[in-house]
């Protein structure tokens, strides 16, 4: 009985455990909040975009095809970015690189005239943030809401434009 | 009759076979390595942990050289960079053991693998591998724990 109890407690707690872990990025969760330096230096929090609809965009300078996809997101920048939504107001693109140097950086985010917020740590795959995000690969993306709470995650081209579209008021 | 279904159906075994050999050696021809040239993640850790055996060359021709002992070439797509590589190359004899990883992206996605094992296949090295890393560097190498610099 006594080994019954304790295999149980041990399933528990190992379920548990599982589910903790698989619970931080699921839909419906608060996204966990990113500190990281822009361009200049300066560190701009993912919580700071509190009210906006965010797409929490991973990339880097080195990534095909994260950069074959850098136009659509200027496109649903530019169309979305004072638009209402059912939570949230207006729309920010929160660009996180894992670039390792700091001239590819920023010589593509100038070459590709990206306007959105971008952060880096420069420390490429190293970077504690890919560990948050469990990131497995490149492009990656986390779509929020004004409230911070996680609406879709990983979706591209027109799949994630009708997942804004269908939060317009 | 029989005999003329025999030849038949021997004829069309031929044919097929024929046909399944093609496209298998075309598959292999689309890349310039072959299969015995790439090196399994796990293999070149284990040379790296022990420093007592034979250390190959490792250039990293993708965006970071994160693997320990690993000498920082860049992308190799970019013609400076494969310059660069070029010049390294030069420098060593035709067997020596060299191994190049990008890690950017999964394979059919990465820019920098291909000129740079065709660099080494056209300068006729001979002992010179690919790292397999079918995914990313972040997949099949760090979340192993295998070697990385600091």
């Amino acid at each position: 009985m006594k080994k019954i109890i304790l295999i149980a407690t041990i399933l528990c707690l190992h379920l548990s455990l599982v589910f903790s872990q698989s619970q931080d990025l699921n839909i419906g969760t608060i996204a966990p909040d990113i500190r990281l330096p822009n361009l200049k230096g300066d560190t701009v929090t993912l919580s700071s975009l509190r009210g906006k609809i965010v797409l929490i965009d991973f990339w880097a300078s080195w990534c095909a095809p994260c950069l074959k996809e850098q136009p659509k997101l200027a496109e649903l920048y530019k169309k979305y970015k004072d638009s209402v939504f059912t939570v949230g107001k207006g729309f920010e693109i929160y660009g996180v690189s894992l670039d390792s140097k700091k001239t590819s950086w920023k010589s593509i985010i100038k070459k590709m005239n990206i306007n959105w917020t971008q952060v880096s740590d420069l420390k490429f795959w190293v970077s504690p943030v890919t560990k948050k995000y469990n990131l497995q690969g490149l492009p990656f993306n986390v779509l929020i809401d004004g409230n911070g709470v996680i609406i879709a995650k990983n979706l591209h081209g027109v799949k994630l434009e009708q997942a804004i579209d269908k939060i317009l008021i | 009759m029989n005999n003329i279904k025999i030849i038949f159906l021997s004829i069309f075994a031929i044919a097929m076979t024929a046909n399944a050999f093609q496209s298998v050696t075309a598959k292999a021809s689309q890349e310039p390595w072959t299969e015995h040239q790439l090196l399994a993640p796990a293999d070149l850790a284990k040379a790296l942990n022990d420093p007592k055996s034979p250390q190959p060359i490792i250039y990293s021709i993708g965006p970071q050289a994160i693997i320990k002992n690993s000498i920082d070439i860049g992308p190799a797509q970019e013609k400076g960079n494969l310059k660069k590589l070029k010049q390294q190359l030069n420098k060593l004899p035709k067997d020596a053991n060299i191994v190049i990883y990008c890690g950017c992206c999964p394979f059919d996605k990465c820019p920098n693998i291909r000129p740079a094992f065709g660099l080494l296949n056209e300068m006729g090295f001979k002992k010179h591998k690919l790292l397999n890393l079918p995914h990313n560097l972040k997949v099949d190498w760090i979340d192993k724990g295998y070697p990385i610099t600091n």
